[in-house]
């Protein structure tokens, strides 16, 4: 037991490391807009297929979030349920727990 | 790893459709049965798919100066296998699809063959290959998210590099661009969540041992092993 903690200070150390290396790159990278991949990617296939970006049209209709904030919204909505759903089960075990523990 | 909508011509979006929903029928007829054996796994199944939700909504920045998310689906692989996964990475895509312009639904087969199907598969492997060995519990949960979360984006670099081969070098040398891109990016964020989620199957071990056991996840002599080490 006396590495009870081993696995907690390894993730601090990772997040940490992982906060450190944004840092560094956002500091020195010049032209790092932090953009997303997936974005690149769309970019790297129009410049592959020799197809301006803006022809690219949508197969099946879609609907866009009409902004930013709405977005950012409905991204952490999504989190939201992913929380709900791991703080409902693992506060569910622990209730389950004690009541085996105690009786 | 999503391909945009209308970023993928219509006939590789019904290749990666065709090659998505057996897979996805599969994991239909594998969840109703694990559910009727044990309706322990219920829960289970919510946590492992409670991460997939969490960690694909967050964009984190990366090396390359871009920004990428990771997928969650190595807690759920471990517990359900690849094709339950695949279920449960198609809802979260289609929720991303139909509000957040995330893909789109002539892509969804081939993001759902990324993330759901090939990425998992890879991380199976590593599981099935690991699992009867001696090699600590943590550190196999560890490399699967790892593998899973990398394998996606490189299957997405794969997609993309098929429907779009360079003039020069044809599809070799357009998938080591999207590589670039992609997996390059990833490669800091699948150690992060390799390392998180071994920590949170640790809470599991501690709170609910026995549902891991029952379904064969690991063996009792592992579990309790991994209970006593950390």
């Amino acid at each position: 037991m006396a590495y009870k903690y081993t696995l907690e200070i390894l993730a601090v150390i990772a997040i940490l490391a992982f906060c450190a290396m944004f840092l560094y790159t956002s500091a020195t990278m010049s032209g790092a807009e932090f953009a997303g991949s997936d974005n690149a990617g769309s970019g790297l296939v129009a410049q592959l297929s020799g197809t301006p970006l803006e022809n690219f049209q949508p197969l099946i209709p879609q609907w866009e979030p009409p902004s930013g904030e709405i977005e950012a919204c409905l991204f952490a909505l999504q989190a939201a349920i992913g929380g709900i759903l791991v703080g409902g089960v693992f506060g569910f075990w622990m209730g389950q727990k004690k009541k085996t523990e105690s009786g | 790893m999503h391909i945009m909508e209308g970023f993928l011509p219509w006939q590789w979006c019904l290749v990666w459709w065709i090659v998505a929903l057996p897979c996805l029928i599969l994991g239909i007829y594998q969840l109703k049965k694990v559910l009727a054996i044990d309706r322990d796994a219920l829960p289970l199944l919510g946590v492992t798919g409670g991460f997939i939700f969490i960690l694909s909504s967050l964009k984190l920045p990366s090396v390359t100066g871009s920004c990428s998310h990771p997928t969650g689906t190595g807690l759920s692989t471990i517990s359900f296998g690849p094709w339950i996964t695949a279920l449960v990475c198609a809802i979260v895509l289609l929720f991303q699809s139909l509000f957040l312009a995330h893909g789109g639904l002539s892509v969804l087969g081939a993001n759902i063959v990324s993330m759901g199907i090939v990425g998992p598969l890879v991380g199976y492997g590593i599981y099935r290959l690991l699992r009867d060995t001696s090699i600590n519990v943590y550190i196999t949960v560890f490399l699967v998210c790892a593998i899973a979360d990398l394998f996606t984006y490189v299957m997405t670099s794969l997609e993309l590099a098929l429907a779009y081969p360079a003039a020069t070098g044809g599809v070799v040398s357009s998938f080591i661009l999207f590589m670039g891109i992609f997996a390059i990016t990833q490669i800091p964020l699948a150690i992060v969540e390799g390392v998180v989620l071994a920590l949170v199957f640790k809470y599991i071990i501690a709170l609910k041992p026995d549902i891991l056991i029952r379904l064969g996840i690991f063996s009792e002599k592992q579990i309790n092993a991994a209970r006593s080490e950390i």
